[in-house]
């Protein structure tokens, strides 16, 4: 085994890369490299386990300071999790689906427990610059037991002879014998990744993480994204919505301000024309990321609208008002409501 | 991954021993947090706090919460979530004191309580109410607990926010359809009947925003 890799090259990110990152990274290339999903490539079994040996060195404080300060070599103990238990924690326990069907399910009289279906309330910031929510899932688990435990119960018509000629039928309870299994509690933790441009009701599987069903297998734990309403922006599609309350002087002599975006950015607006209430910019580029593509961005369409001043004008300002801006009068009488 | 050195102010002396025994007892959350989903187990009578489709047969006729004794079942899951009035943020730690709602993963509903009587045991019954997680104030309900927030390991109470009664279960079980279920109604005065436990479910860990520092985030020193 090649002691000198490079992990970052590995998991395709830079030297700085977040933790969250290195997550997204090594979710989107474990889908790729499983073994499972190259059966034709001899080398996908150790290019997955140095997908997993980078994760598990990059993701982890410590072990990424002692990497970056003396490589491979310098790293302390050997490997704790094993790489399926890396997958896991990003997929569920039974590692793999594709296109949403699980794999071997030819047999359908497998019982199977319930799926968990949970809303994962996520925010509008999560949603543009994308993050990893870590859950901690506590579950019952199947383990071994001693002895012997009664199973597929069920009723069946049992016919006894009394005699020559008689015969009663009565109901009979008749279970097999199974392996005893008692469910023991254990804990795990989940990554759950809200990607960049997510929409509401996406959903994200953990396979195998559900409730467990004694005499087969544990449903699945779905987790379904609710994107909560924000304060400042509204989203429609990809593009985001604001409103911003200027004064009358703004409107008229024009104005520059700076609207905080959710990353932590500004979004630079000038104006030296005069703004009508509900006057509209378009600043294309600043909306979300499009969840199949996120190069793509929507747009953000700021709309203005005019606060008028509180004071009163006594005549004199009345009078400079109409020379400044010697507009005419115009009183125009229609039907606003047409039908509303 | 042995996360144990790594963040150790999140390490309270319990945890501790926990984290020298291995990954499979511990992990990094010890405490419940806002957006958790969990089965909640009343520690006396060894049952689940469960709701379904069935509504009760006297009283107000909602839909009627039970106590249930298998530990896999899907509609015993309860999400913690922070009041209408009152934003909780997902990931926050729920503190000793605070009013939260519980709402039942599968029907949607609030755990409720109000002025009607239960069926088996003329105590305050107690209902799951509302629709989509939205119901009235008569959803609220006040964790108590000994430290600061609410610990996994502890066992707490609930008390109704509005008639101060506690949940509790006394041990009268219900005959057909629900054989065995156990009445679940709020009384007064505390008890060994109202102790609850946080069990299986999916602990949300408290996460950094993507900004760092906006209002969202919860500081990650978490010294309780």
């Amino acid at each position: 085994m090649n002691l000198r890799r490079d992990f970052y090259k590995i998991l395709g990110v830079s030297k700085s890369a977040s933790v969250r990152d290195i997550k997204k990274a090594y979710r989107k290339l474990a889908l790729q490299l499983h073994p499972d999903r190259n059966q034709d490539d001899p080398t996908a079994a150790d290019k997955f386990a140095d997908l997993g040996s980078a994760y598990e060195v990059l993701s982890d404080e410590e072990k990424r300071k002692q990497y970056d300060a003396y490589g491979e070599d310098g790293l302390k103990e050997g490997h704790h999790g094993s790489h399926n238990d890396i997958f896991s924690s990003f997929f569920g326990d039974f590692g793999f689906m594709f296109g949403g069907n699980r794999q071997g399910q030819q047999d359908r009289n497998i019982p199977r427990g319930n799926d968990i279906v949970l809303d994962l309330e996520v925010t509008l910031e999560e949603v543009y610059s994308g993050n990893f929510v870590e859950v901690v899932r506590n579950k019952p688990v199947a383990k071994e037991a001693p002895g012997k435990r009664k199973c597929n119960c069920r009723q069946e018509m049992r016919t006894t002879q009394l005699g020559p000629g008689r015969f009663q039928m009565s109901q009979e309870v008749v279970c097999d014998e199974c392996p005893n299994i008692k469910l023991v509690n254990e804990e795990r933790t989940l990554e759950v990744e809200i990607e960049q441009g997510v929409r509401d009701e996406m959903e994200y599987p953990f396979i195998g993480e559900g409730e467990p069903h004694i005499d087969g297998e544990p449903g699945d734990l779905r987790f379904r994204i609710k994107v909560m309403k924000h304060p400042v922006f509204e989203r429609r599609g990809d593009d985001l919505y604001t409103n911003v309350t200027i004064s009358l002087v703004e409107a008229l002599v024009g104005f520059e301000m700076d609207i905080t975006h959710l990353d932590g950015h500004k979004v630079h607006i000038v104006r030296d024309k005069i703004t009508k209430p509900g006057a509209r910019v378009w600043k294309k580029g600043e909306g979300l990321p499009n969840f199949d593509n996120n190069n793509i961005r929507g747009s953000l369409i700021v709309s203005f609208d005019v606060e008028f001043p509180e004071t009163q004008l006594n005549d004199n300002q009345k009078e400079g008002v109409r020379a400044i801006l010697k507009q005419a009068s115009v009183q125009k009488v229609y039907n606003g409501l047409q039908g509303y | 991954m042995d996360n144990c050195t790594g963040h150790s102010h999140f390490l309270l002396s319990a945890f501790l021993l926990t984290c020298l025994f291995g990954l499979s007892l511990g992990t990094e959350l010890s405490f419940v947090t806002c957006g958790s989903v969990v089965k909640l187990l009343n520690v006396k009578h060894n049952v689940r706090l469960h709701s379904h489709d069935v509504r009760y047969g006297s009283g107000s006729g909602q839909q009627s919460v039970t106590g249930v004794t298998t530990v896999e079942d899907s509609n015993s899951y309860w999400s913690v979530r922070g009041t209408s009035g009152a934003q909780c943020h997902r990931g926050t730690p729920i503190k000793c004191g605070q009013t939260i709602r519980l709402t039942h993963v599968n029907t949607g509903r609030n755990l409720h309580s109000h002025y009607f009587s239960s069926p088996l045991s003329s105590n305050q019954e107690v209902s799951a109410f509302g629709e989509e997680g939205e119901g009235d104030h008569l959803d609220e309900w006040t964790v108590q607990c000994g430290g600061a927030v609410w610990q996994r390991e502890e066992a707490v109470r609930f008390q109704h926010a509005s008639t101060d009664a506690l949940l509790s279960i006394t041990g009268e079980q219900y005959g057909r359809p629900i054989h065995g279920q156990r009445e679940v109604h709020a009384m007064m005065g505390p008890s060994q009947h109202s102790l609850w436990r946080a069990m299986e479910g999916v602990y949300m860990k408290p996460s950094e925003s993507p900004l760092g520092n906006k209002d969202y985030s919860h500081p990650l020193h978490t010294e309780f």
